[in-house]
């Protein structure tokens, strides 16, 4: 075989589960040659995780469906040899990292694979710590897995895979449930695998900022068929296009495809990264070096402040709180939010931010300090009575969702506070209309996305005073995202006071005004969202990565002229270059 | 958040034993136990259990089970006084033979519950299952299952208690302080947990034979499991203990 020839060949693949009559995957050709770094990206529902299961095999041989065409792996078809086969050729890592786990400690789960396919006994001791070497994790090899983090779990997961030598691995959303820093290592691991192994990686992935720094090539699926493919330059070309899917683009890409409509650059060449997109901004603006100091005025901030007279709902004063028989701790957490607020926290795994977000809904008590939601304290006001004030929408709604009907789910929120039955019922039919949910549907029965809106719809239902937000959008696309985060600005402006404890920068600068930093347990600082992202110190000490935008905008600063100072948002670099070239 | 049946690390005699050893150990208790008539046996049955404890660096967490089989048996207890009408009358219900065998059922439910659990605790699950098929060639299927069953406690406890915080923030009222209205508020839960358990398992199922799972024969294992010669004296120990609780 060349090495030219496709290590998986998809020729016209259809998919439908079940007897369903709308294909999961609509007529797709597809190959992947040897060496390739391949992303897959789309909306929910466009069949991003029914292709990594074509291609893994787990489709003919694990989930009954409707199959058309055919799926070739090493150049075989996948329905003429066992998923055993197929295995020894593609690695496959779903969704559910602790689904995916058949031991309990990480050296028998790389154990498991070696000894199933066979591997000769005095091979084995080299090959399992060759495989934790290569993840980074020989320390952990001791471990109980139930003790890792996510993103540990993660590479134990890969170096399992990995120690088996598959010449493909094929990840499902591998950082869905990671901070950006872990993701960014997953992404670094599986870049030299690919460099150095000459493994074949396709990979399944929400974050377009990951997927322009390491792929070679990206899939943009929509509805079961292939919208585009090709370099990540060539696909992000089409930002417009993309957003009309549903599918985000780097906010970089954003800057020069928006400068590209604006007819200031030539088309066709996004910019991928801030090196390039500071680059490029240079390069326009030199020789008009003289106009650009003349024309560079200070920049008006790009969201006016009103001011607040309002009292804080929210109140922290000096609150710590200890774990008992756990060294995780928060520290003299002091801050406010005030109504009609969005207020961003922002910070690495392990910072606080979780047991900040159940100290506000009263899931955990203070030990010293005290909360004030409302007026009233969290010490002496049972959870459940602050739930009527303090409305949480969790990152897995699935934990939220227990009754047959949407809209008995999102009355009974508001039942629980004492709303008579049939009002509560007309509240909760007019928001679910709102959201254009089907009110008799059984909420399990929807998508992971719908399922979201269903609780987001509880919540908005309750007309709180505060409403939490841990990690609203994640697991969910670009459009899904933003519907979340519109209703969200919506209840803000009826004077809401949010508080979101969220991983995606460019999500919290776009909507949050102001933003608090977490680190170790403590508050490292807080202030107007721009400010604080811009002070790279601070960020720095919080291991948080500023947006793309903020980021951009210190190095023009630095580079090019100081009219850029305080920029955020990509408009902002945009009606600033365009002021300095009229 | 720890669990009581998580394997805790060690390098002690007893967790150097044959997993199949420590299983018949601790069957051989349980017989005991289960045979035993006597207190001053069924008392030294369960120091025994507690010194296998204190020896394998574990008495704490086994105590810590104490909290949820003491009040286990101190309903055994009640029970055994209103069941035993035998014997003569000392108070109400109480009869003399009530207050006799009584803490026996009492003791017994710690007897059998406990060396269970302390085996657990001194041993690695994929061994447990290794060591079964290969010694007592129980076929891999149901070794795996069991181990992931088992495996799988702790994972859905965490679910639930996930569930539940998820709820309560709602308004859901579980932090009444009626145990059995906190029980009639749990019971709609089992739809969620059940519905994220299936799909658990599911992606198990997919995640194993994706590698190799089919393929494993009672040779596969790495590490191999050898009854030696400790191995057969504490086996030999096993037999004496069945035996006097036939005796006593």
């Amino acid at each position: 075989m060349t090495s030219t020839s496709p290590i998986i060949r998809l020729d016209d693949v259809s998919f439908a589960y079940g007897a369903s009559a709308t294909p999961a995957l609509d007529h797709v050709s597809l190959g992947i040659a040897p060496g390739e770094f391949v992303g897959v990206i789309g909306p929910s529902g466009a069949g991003k995780s029914t292709l990594a299961a074509v291609m893994s095999g787990a489709i003919p041989h694990h989930y009954r469906g409707q199959l058309f065409g055919a799926a070739l792996v090493d150049g075989r078809d996948t329905c003429e040899v066992t998923l055993t086969d197929i295995s020894r050729v593609v690695g496959s890592i779903n969704q559910d990292i602790d689904a995916q786990m058949v031991a309990s400690v990480v050296e028998d789960e790389l154990l498991f694979g070696l000894e199933n396919f066979g591997v000769p006994h005095d091979q084995i001791p080299g090959r399992l710590a060759d495989a934790l070497e290569t993840v980074g994790i020989a320390d952990l090899r001791e471990r109980e897995i139930a003790t890792l983090s996510g993103g540990q779990k993660q590479k134990v997961a890969i170096a399992a895979m990995l120690a088996l030598r598959p010449r493909v691995l094929v990840l499902d959303e591998p950082t869905a449930a990671l901070d950006p820093v872990s993701s960014s290592t997953v992404f670094e691991t599986l870049r030299a695998l690919n460099r150095d192994a000459g493994i074949t990686v396709v990979v399944i992935e929400q974050k377009v900022a990951l997927l322009c720094e390491h792929c070679d090539r990206i899939v943009v699926m929509d509805r079961g068929r292939v919208a585009f493919d090709g370099t990540p330059r060539t696909v992000f070309s089409h930002g417009r296009e993309l957003r009309a899917l549903g599918v985000d683009s780097p906010r970089v890409a954003r800057i020069s495809n928006s400068l590209d409509e604006h007819g200031v650059i030539r088309p066709g060449t996004p910019c991928l990264s801030v090196a390039e997109t500071r680059d490029l901004v240079a390069d326009l603006v030199r020789g008009r070096a003289a106009a650009s100091e003349k024309n560079a005025q200070p920049r008006t901030p790009a969201k006016p402040r009103p001011a607040r007279p309002a009292d804080p709902v929210v109140s922290f004063r000096d609150v710590s709180f200890a774990y008992p028989g756990s060294r995780a701790t928060v520290e003299h957490l002091t801050f406010d939010a005030r109504p009609g607020e969005v207020v961003g926290v922002v910070g690495q795994n392990g910072a606080g931010k979780t047991t900040l977000t159940k100290l506000l809904n009263g899931l955990l008590k203070p030990a010293s300090g005290e909360v004030l939601v409302a007026g009233l304290d969290t010490r002496e006001t049972p959870t459940s009575r602050l739930a009527a004030h303090v409305s949480t929408l969790f990152q897995n709604p699935d934990r939220q969702l227990c009754k047959d009907t949407v809209l008995d789910e999102v009355a009974f929120g508001l039942e629980l506070t004492g709303v008579g039955a049939p009002r509560a019922r007309e509240r909760a039919r007019s928001v679910a209309e709102r959201f254009g949910l089907p009110l008799d549907a059984a909420p399990f029965s929807l998508s992971r996305g719908q399922r979201q809106m269903v609780a987001l719809a509880s919540v908005v239902v309750m007309e709180p005073e505060v409403v939490l937000l841990d990690e609203p959008t994640s697991g969910l696309d670009y459009r899904e995202c933003m519907t979340v985060m519109e209703t969200v600005r919506e209840m803000a402006e009826k004077g809401c006071a949010v508080v979101m404890v969220c991983h995606d920068m460019e999500v919290v600068s776009d909507f949050a005004e102001r933003v608090v930093v977490m680190a170790d347990g403590r508050i490292l600082g807080q202030g107007p969202a721009d400010q604080v992202f811009a002070d790279a110190g601070l960020m720095a000490r919080a291991d948080v990565e500023a947006p793309q935008v903020v980021r951009l905008a210190a190095e023009l600063v630095r580079d090019v002229s100081p009219a850029f100072a305080g920029a955020s948002q990509v408009s902002d670099i945009v009606d600033t270059v365009e002021g300095m070239l009229t | 958040m720890t669990n009581v049946i998580d394997y805790v690390p060690g390098d002690t005699l007893l967790h150097r034993l044959n997993p199949v050893t420590k299983l018949a150990l601790a069957a051989a208790i349980i017989a005991a136990t289960l045979l035993a008539d006597t207190y001053p046996l069924l008392l030294a049955l369960l120091a025994l259990t507690f010194a296998l404890a204190a020896y394998a660096g574990v008495p704490g967490r086994l105590a810590r089970l104490l909290k949820l089989v003491v009040p286990l048996g101190v309903v055994m207890f009640v029970f055994q006084l209103l069941f035993t009408r035998t014997g003569d009358v000392v108070w109400g219900f109480v009869t003399t033979d009530g207050l006799l065998t009584g803490p026996k059922v009492c003791l017994r439910l710690m007897g059998v519950a406990l060396p269970l659990v302390l085996m657990l605790m001194v041993t690695r699950l994929t061994d447990l299952a290794n060591a079964c098929v290969e010694v007592l060639r129980v076929p891999y299927r149901y070794a795996f299952t069991f181990t992931t069953a088992l495996r799988f406690v702790p994972v859905f406890s965490q679910e639930m208690s996930a569930i539940m915080e998820a709820q309560t923030a709602r308004g859901v009222e579980y932090d009444t302080r009626n145990p059995i209205r906190k029980l009639q508020l749990m019971l709609p839960l089992c739809v969620p947990l059940l519905v994220s358990s299936v799909g658990r398992t599911e992606a198990t199922a997919l995640a194993a034979e994706q590698r190799g799972f089919y393929l494993r024969t009672r040779e596969s294992s790495y590490r191999r499991y050898p009854l030696v010669a400790r191995d057969w004296a504490v086996l030999a120990l096993c037999v004496a203990l069945v035996a006097l609780g036939v005796v006593l």
